[in-house]
Order: structure tokens, then C-alpha cells, then sequence
């Protein structure tokens, strides 16, 4: 008789999942195995970046718009969409992850209506270009593309599950405005 | 006649008069923001990756004013003013931080070691101008 099969229970199964949803114009990051960070995206982009030597991951998610009248000639707004990244970089710095070892993987940027001027690969290739940029390794993209994605990240072991949605489920595809509190307030001591 | 040409008559400042500007940032990005949007208004600029390396560099060399991140390897924005205050040479420089950081313990912590400003990004081009303008006049 053989003895009854015992599967040793991960970190990740042992633990009731912590479910996290990261809206657009978020940044967030973890440690905690049992935390699932996830995601609805259209044409938006959401960056999953993760160190595997502090276990420490972390997810944005963004569509940038058109930039404010007073800045420069790009087609987009850039400069909010670094704020973004950085906000993520930084969340996960103060985990004790290092930019050197962070891994990135990209998702989103679909261009859903074919009549629109395609906005999903502007984001997606900001997001290329920022990683690219910043040295930090890209490990994997699901860019672009005609279908909305649901995304699940397991920030504290980096595993992300991608699948393609309904159109329908995928979120309003306006680009979010700055917040009221990102205008570059500056205070003299 | 006709008289000189508008470029002669109305010269962009000179490079002396420029206000010289070290900008402190680890992100490749964001000093390549700056650059483009510091030199378009005639600012002289200069770039540090970390505060090490601002550190070396200010040793040997001299600004009108510091821009500077906080989080950063090896030298950190808050290490690197508490360095430059402590120094003769940069004791009075007005070192403006510019982040992402929103708290409050965050900005006190800057204040205390001696900055002269907190900005908080995503900065907007104009603002940093006037301040840039003011803390050196």
C-alpha cells in the first residue's frame, strides 16, 4: 500500500489570497505572498515589475492622455506617465527592492476600436521605451492587439496569468486626467 | 538701411549670465525630462545619477543651484544635502528637492537637513523656472 500523496503547500497556496485591484493611476507594491494583484485592461498598460532576490513586486496601470496645453510638442502626456513609473520604482524601493535586479513584464495597450487613432501602442511603447531607459530588464510583453486582458500578479513570487476578456469587461477606455495634487506644487522653506 | 539682424540686436543671454543648474537623479528618464526642459529656457544644466556622484562632482565644480531626487542608490537625496551642508563650499547653496514623495515626515526630513524647496513631480516646467529664478536671485 502505498502512502497517501502529500503536496507540500506553497507560500503562495498556503495563504488566503489578498486580492488587490490596481486602478488606472495607480502604483502599488507588496511583499506579502498572499497578495494577487490584478487588473482589467484595454487599451490601457499596466507594468509588473519584480526583484527576485527581495521578492518584492509591484504593479501600475496607466493610459496616458494628451498632454496639458503648456507642455511640449509630444504626442502624449509622458511626463505623467514617468510619475507613474517612478511611483512604482519607488513603492517597491522602500520594500527593499533594487532597480538592478527588477524584472519587467508589460501588459495591455490594446488598440480596441479600429477607427480611433491607436492610443493602446503610444502607451505601449512609452512603457517599452521607459524600461529600456532605465536598464530594467524586459522579461515579457502581451502588447497591443485587438483584446481587452485580465491580468493577476503575485507580487511577492513575480508570476503573472494574463488571459484575453470580452471587449465589454475591459474598462472605459478615456485616459485618466492628472489628479488635482500632480501639479508640481512647489513650496520654499 | 535696414538694421542688423533681429539675432544681433536682441542676443539670448549670454552663457555667463546663464543660472547653472545640477540636477540629481538616478532615473535616465526623468534627467532627460529636465535636461530638455531646464536648457529650453536657458538654463545652463549639469547631471548626477546619484548623490555620490553629485558629491564628486561639486568637490571640484560649481553651481548656482541643485536639483535633487530622493530616493537614490548609494547616496540618497537626503544624505546628499546633509553632505553638502556640512561642507564649506555648498553650505549656503539653494538645493531644491524635487519627488514623488507626498508625506509630510518626508518633506520635514528635507527641510531639517537643510533644503531649500520641495517640489513634487510631475513637475510643471514653468513653476520649477520661477523657483529655480527665485532661489538664486
Amino acid at each position: 500500500m502505498s502512502a497517501p500523496l502529500k503536496i507540500p503547500p506553497t507560500q503562495e497556496s498556503s495563504a488566503a489570497p489578498v486580492r488587490l485591484t490596481i486602478l488606472q493611476g495607480q502604483a502599488k507594491a507588496s511583499s506579502d505572498p498572499a497578495v494577487e494583484m490584478s487588473t482589467i485592461l484595454g487599451s490601457c498598460v499596466a507594468t509588473c515589475l519584480f526583484d527576485p532576490r527581495a521578492r518584492v513586486g509591484g504593479m501600475n496601470h496607466f493610459l496616458l492622455a494628451e498632454p496639458p496645453e503648456h507642455t511640449r510638442s509630444t504626442s502624449f502626456d509622458r511626463d505623467y506617465g514617468l510619475y507613474l513609473m517612478e511611483l512604482l520604482v519607488n513603492e517597491m524601493l522602500q520594500l527593499g527592492a533594487a532597480k538592478g535586479r527588477m524584472k519587467g513584464r508589460l501588459y495591455g495597450g490594446a488598440n480596441i476600436n479600429p477607427d480611433l487613432a491607436p492610443i493602446g501602442s503610444a502607451n505601449a511603447a512609452f512603457a517599452r521605451d521607459f524600461l529600456r531607459r532605465e536598464g530594467i530588464e524586459q522579461v515579457h510583453e502581451d502588447l497591443e492587439g485587438r483584446h481587452a486582458r485580465r491580468i493577476a500578479f503575485r507580487p511577492a513570487s513575480g508570476l503573472v496569468r494574463c488571459r484575453t476578456v470580452s471587449r465589454d469587461s475591459a474598462p472605459t477606455q478615456k485616459p485618466l486626467a492628472r489628479p488635482q495634487s500632480a501639479i508640481g506644487t512647489v513650496e520654499l522653506f | 538701411m535696414s538694421t542688423a539682424p533681429a539675432s544681433q540686436a536682441q542676443p539670448a543671454s549670454p552663457p555667463d549670465e546663464s543660472i547653472r543648474v545640477l540636477t540629481v537623479d538616478d532615473s535616465a528618464s526623468m534627467r532627460a525630462l529636465l535636461l530638455a526642459a531646464l536648457s529650453s529656457r536657458g538654463f545652463a544644466v549639469e547631471q548626477a545619477e546619484d548623490g555620490q556622484e553629485a558629491l564628486e562632482w561639486l568637490a571640484t565644480n560649481e553651481v548656482d543651484v541643485i536639483i535633487t531626487d530622493i530616493n537614490m542608490p548609494r547616496l540618497d537625496g537626503f544624505g546628499l544635502i546633509e553632505k553638502l551642508r556640512a561642507s564649506a563650499l555648498h553650505a549656503e547653496r539653494p538645493i531644491l528637492v524635487l519627488t514623488t514623495e507626498s508625506s509630510d515626515e518626508k518633506k520635514a526630513r528635507a527641510r531639517n537637513a537643510g533644503a531649500t524647496g520641495w517640489i513634487v513631480k510631475p513637475f510643471d516646467a514653468d513653476k520649477l523656472t520661477t523657483a529655480l529664478r527665485r532661489v538664486t536671485h
